[in-house]
């Protein structure tokens, strides 16, 4: 399965990494390398159809009993301002399929 | 060529629940930012979410109101994308298997009479932090109180045909959710969010063409408008030969124009799978049952039984059960002994008036019942009824008697001061009494005022009429 | 009544003589921390289980008075605001946090190699890799600075340094411990786990530390495992399966030769050796290498530099390169590679053929274990690795090669049963280890055997 140069950007972008030009050709070959190993799976003929995961969730009290914070989001964040975190602006209310 | 358009929403609803979906945050709304969040709920490492046993509760509640299959397994799903406000990368949601699947939603549309709107799914997720772009300038700030609390997104199919169709669609939604008092509703708080999709085809055709989404509508109005817009782009781009392009459209609620989102980056890839921090969702056959046998009558089975019972008009009815509140409310009324006929009147036309937001009911009914009474009693007209019940809104503890009292509005009907106003009336307009005898009988009603107004509007109106009629007949 | 203070005093001069030898087994410690949590439990009136104990602590675990880096540089000074439940329980058994111990960035590496704060070295020969990830804690372990430590497996990440290092490593039935605190990089397989200088060690620091949390949703509704029992005094009646899969032809002459011993010393214990066969074991460590990067891509999301953490600024016009800058910097080149590959394997097009697929393989994995455990086998055993420590620098050109060392642990990780590995001897000096598995929640039987195997076995003699 070849990876490619397309591939790593595509991928680097959907998960936020900044990739240079020097790494992403390694990073081509090494991966290529590691989806050809384990693409033997594919070999597997008698997994299971559906593989039924027998537990069932414990729920919680809708009750309030918040894990105390030692240190407060104005002690954490590294950037903050009247009680907001603050980022630098993103272009538009860009988030894909969700409303803001 | 005529157009017709076919939408489908997309609804996101906050769970009425003390705490957030997968952590013990208060979900209250308003505290200062950032005050309600814990490890979990900000997505610091090593945090893990535990799901909220009332949220479950409610969205099943949901699910069964809107006549939805649910599942007695179920399974949490990661939506991964990066945005400011989502703390963790990632949105714990359902995909593949969500709470529920095929409900339906009745209501009537003023096009095409009543309709049922097919809902595909309805499953529970949790909501992203608040991001606010013109506060800080140059920056996005970000308030993580929001982040966790418990949302049920609710997915139609294009069952719908117009703009005021999605409007109608929304109202019924929100009165069976608040009926079932599974959240608020109120797109100005947030609590309820829409996102649509259009797309137009041929007029009588069955096929689905290329759709648009349709996003930042900040009321039920702003969503018909929203789709107004979109429809009348989408039409005009077909008749100039142009194809419609997948994008996601912003409305704009001062200009009432919607315009594409300008960064728009290629589809994104949520790369769906289930939470590894969380076990399926299971839900005991007893358990599921209980809760479909405790919900409340929902708002079209009271339309009926109102109609039925009381034999209302469809829309007295439909306006008397606008929320579980007004139809207690009115069945009180009747209860105690009023007409059902009168009863719709004096609600809808008396205590609404009186309730101006429509949440909070003005009086208690016994109140009511009591004015009511009076009416029937003579002793105060219908007018003035009005009066007496707007000043018992201040002066709740005072008996309807005594305050029509304190206004001086209680009426006369003693007989003796009628007929001596009557008989003065009569002496004094002699050419109007020959001609009502002469034929003319639609004088009555300016007799009656004369006699009215000499007794400075106390006079029962009925006694007077009676008496006046006893008079002109001798 | 324990001497809290003295303790303290004695584990720092053990600490700094284990660091003083160039182990770097720990990024963060110090004598004055020590001496602070000695104060507070004394005047506490502590008392408890492991009362005096200073532990080790994985830098992936949540811990109050030192940074948790993940040794990473993404997480650099990270000081978390709320303790991990294990290190919440072994305080209230009355032990010290000795300090953070170092690992593989993010818990993925099996070497050190991957730290971002530079690799800790095998005290056995410091030339020579300790292990990975938990690779400093083992190598405290095995210094001397501590008796036990807390580690954390994904694949393999306790018994892998425990056996390159000579000493105990115990990963528990998936579940056992709470996750509530672990920072997470394969939550399907994460597990807290524990390394100590002998089986009984690290037995009793996962007797205190496991338990039913309520606020970690996939943790086992179960009590404490308490303290272990005695080691018994033989293995009459206990049925010790082998699985040919593990013992290839080509197998390392020493790892085989020290594996022979320890049957033999199985038999003389009176127990019973069975070959068996579990058939999905070639399919392991594909399957892991899909299944863990994928959650790992998801899991690490989060380090965007919005909430806490270094933020690479300068300037910076946008969100977006925001991110991109802290994540592209902040994330070392073996981090990077995992969650790319885990973004490719979950994306559209790829996650049926890739993410689900392996999730079906696993239960045939799972299902190979749960048939033998059915058929009266207490425990199976096999090597722990397939060579001895390596050298610094023989696996990091290739990716692909470290993942293999990884082969005889993941499977167990995979199918969530405990498993343990415990030294059963040297080869040219440097130490071999021998692996048990039980079914699921059998972390008692194991434990029970391998203090057998201890007494029975000279983990120090050559075996060939």
């Amino acid at each position: 399965m070849r990876v490619t140069r397309t591939d790593i950007e595509k991928v680097a972008a959907l998960a936020e990494l900044g990739v240079d030009d020097a790494s992403a050709a390694e990073l081509q070959r090494q991966l290529t390398r590691i989806l050809d190993y384990v693409a033997q799976l594919s070999e597997v003929t008698d997994d299971a159809t559906s593989a039924v995961d027998e537990r069932a969730a414990r729920l919680r009290r809708d009750v309030v009993d918040p894990d105390p914070l030692s240190r407060t989001p104005k002690e954490m964040a590294p950037a903050f301002k009247d009680g907001l975190f603050t980022v630098p602006r993103l272009g538009e209310l860009d988030r894909g399929e969700d409303a803001p | 060529m005529s157009w017709e358009p076919v939408v489908g929403l997309e609804v996101h609803v906050q769970l009425l629940t003390a705490t957030k979906m997968f952590c013990g945050c208060s979900s209250r709304f308003g505290d200062p930012p950032n005050t309600n969040v814990c490890p979990v709920c900000l997505g610091l490492p090593g945090a893990l979410p535990v799901p909220n046993e009332q949220a479950v509760r409610l969205a099943v509640r949901a699910a069964f109101a809107l006549g939805c299959t649910v599942h007695p397994r179920s399974i949490f799903a990661r939506k991964n994308y990066f945005y400011p406000d989502l703390p963790k990368g990632y949105q714990i949601s359902q995909f593949e298997e969500p709470l529920a699947t095929d409900g339906k939603l009745e209501f009537v549309s003023a096009e095409r009479g009543p309709i049922t709107v097919r809902i595909k799914r309805l499953h529970l997720e949790e909501d992203a932090g608040k991001s606010f772009h013109d506060r800080v300038p140059g920056m996005t700030a970000v308030d993580f109180n929001r982040s966790g609390v418990p949302l049920i997104e609710i997915v139609s199919e294009p069952d719908l045909r117009s703009p005021a169709e999605a409007r109608a669609y929304l109202t019924t939604l929100k009165q069976v959710l608040e009926y079932v008092e599974v959240s608020d509703c109120n797109m100005e708080e947030g609590s309820l969010r829409v996102d649509a999709n259009l797309s137009i085809r041929p007029a009588g055709s069955s096929e689905l063409r290329t759709r648009t989404e349709v996003k930042n509508m900040n009321s039920f109005s702003g969503v018909e408008r929203a789709l107004t817009a979109e429809r009348e782009r989408q039409i005009a781009a077909t008749d100039r030969g142009e194809e419609i392009i997948q994008s996601t459209m912003l409305f704009d609620a001062a200009s009432g124009e919607v315009r594409p989102m300008r960064s728009k980056e290629e589809a994104q890839d949520y790369r769906y799978f289930p939470e590894p921090d969380l076990p399926p969702l299971v839900l005991t056959g007893k358990w599921l049952a209980a809760e479909r046998a405790g919900l409340p009558e929902l708002p079209a089975a009271k339309r009926e039984r109102f109609q039925e019972r009381y034999a209302l008009p469809a829309a007295d009815a439909a306006v008397l059960s606008a929320s579980r509140e007004l139809g207690d409310y009115y069945e009180r009324v009747v209860k105690a002994g009023v007409l059902p006929k009168d009863a719709a009147n004096w609600v809808m036309n008396d205590l609404l008036a009186l309730s101006p937001d429509g949440e909070t009911l003005a009086l208690a009914p016994a109140r009511l019942v009591e004015v009511i009474g009076l009416v029937s009693g003579g002793k105060v007209s219908r007018q003035a009824a009005r009066r007496v019940l707007g000043e018992m809104v201040g002066a709740p503890k005072d008996a309807a008697l005594a305050v029509a009292e304190r206004l001086g509005l209680l009426q006369v009907s003693d007989t003796g001061a009628i007929d001596g106003w009557v008989r003065e009336t009569l002496e004094a307009h002699p050419a109007e009494v020959a001609r009502y005898k002469a034929g003319e009988t639609k004088l009555m009603g300016f007799l009656v005022g004369r006699v009215m107004k000499r007794s400075k509007g106390k006079a029962d109106p009925k006694a007077v009429s009676a008496a006046l009629t006893e008079a002109l007949a001798r | 009544m324990t001497d809290f203070v003295r303790a303290a005093r004695e584990a720092a001069k053990r600490l700094a003589a284990c660091e003083a030898k160039g182990t770097h087994a720990f990024l963060a410690w110090s004598e004055a921390a020590l001496v602070e949590q000695a104060e507070r439990l004394a005047k506490n009136g502590a008392s408890g289980p492991l009362a005096g104990e200073a532990v080790a602590v994985k830098d992936v675990i949540a811990e109050s008075q030192f940074p948790t880096t993940c040794g990473s540089k993404i997480l650099e000074g990270w000081r978390s605001p709320f303790e991990a439940t294990a290190v919440r329980r072994l305080r209230e058994a009355g032990a010290l946090v000795a300090g953070k111990a170092n690992c593989d960035e993010f818990a993925m590496g099996s070497s050190t190699e991957w730290s971002a704060y530079g690799p800790s070295r095998n005290p056995v020969d410091p030339t020579r890799v300790p292990g990975g990830s938990s690779g400093g804690s083992a190598a405290a372990v095995a210094a001397g600075a501590v008796t036990m430590a807390l580690g954390s497996e994904t694949g393999g990440s306790v018994r892998q340094p425990a056996a390159f290092c000579g000493i105990v490593g115990i990963k528990p039935t998936y579940g056992r411990v709470s996750r509530y605190g672990l920072v997470a990089f394969g939550s399907s397989l994460d597990q807290i786990g524990t390394l100590g200088k002998d089986v009984t060690s690290a037995a009793r620091l996962l007797g205190v530390i496991s338990g039913r949390d309520d606020r970690d949703a996939t943790s086992l509704d179960r009590i404490p495992l308490g303290e272990p029992g005695p080691a018994p005094a033989n293995l009459e009646g206990t049925v010790i399966g082998v699985p040919r899969e593990y013992f290839p032809e080509g197998l390392h002459a020493g790892i085989r030769a020290a594996s022979d011993r320890a049957l033999a010393r199985f038999k003389d214990l009176g127990a019973e050796v069975r070959d068996v066969s579990l058939p999905h074991t070639k399919y392991a460590v594909p399957t892991y290498y899909i299944v863990a990067p994928a959650e790992a891509s998801s899991n690490l999301a989060r380090y965007d530099g919005v909430r806490y953490g270094p933020r690479a600024d300068g300037g910076l016009k946008d969100v977006r390169a925001v991110y991109r800058a802290t994540r592209g910097h902040g994330f070392g080149p073996e981090v990077r590679r995992r969650i790319l590959l885990g973004t490719y394997v979950l994306s559209a097009g790829y996650y049926d053929a890739y993410y689900r697929k392996a999730q079906r393989v696993r239960e045939a994995i799972r299902a190979d274990f749960a048939r033998v455990f059915a058929q009266d086998v207490h425990a199976l055993f096999t090597p722990t690795t397939p060579t001895p420590a390596f050298k610094f620098g023989e696996h990091t050109a290739d990716p692909l090669a470290m993942y293999l060392s990884d082969v005889y642990v993941c499977t167990a990780n995979l199918a969530g049963v405990p498993a343990l590995s415990l030294p059963i001897g040297r080869d040219q000096g440097l130490p071999v280890g021998g692996q048990l598995i039980a079914a699921m929640e059998g972390e008692a039987r194991i434990i029970r055997i391998a203090q057998a195997l201890e007494r029975a076995v000279d983990a120090t003699a050559e075996v060939r």
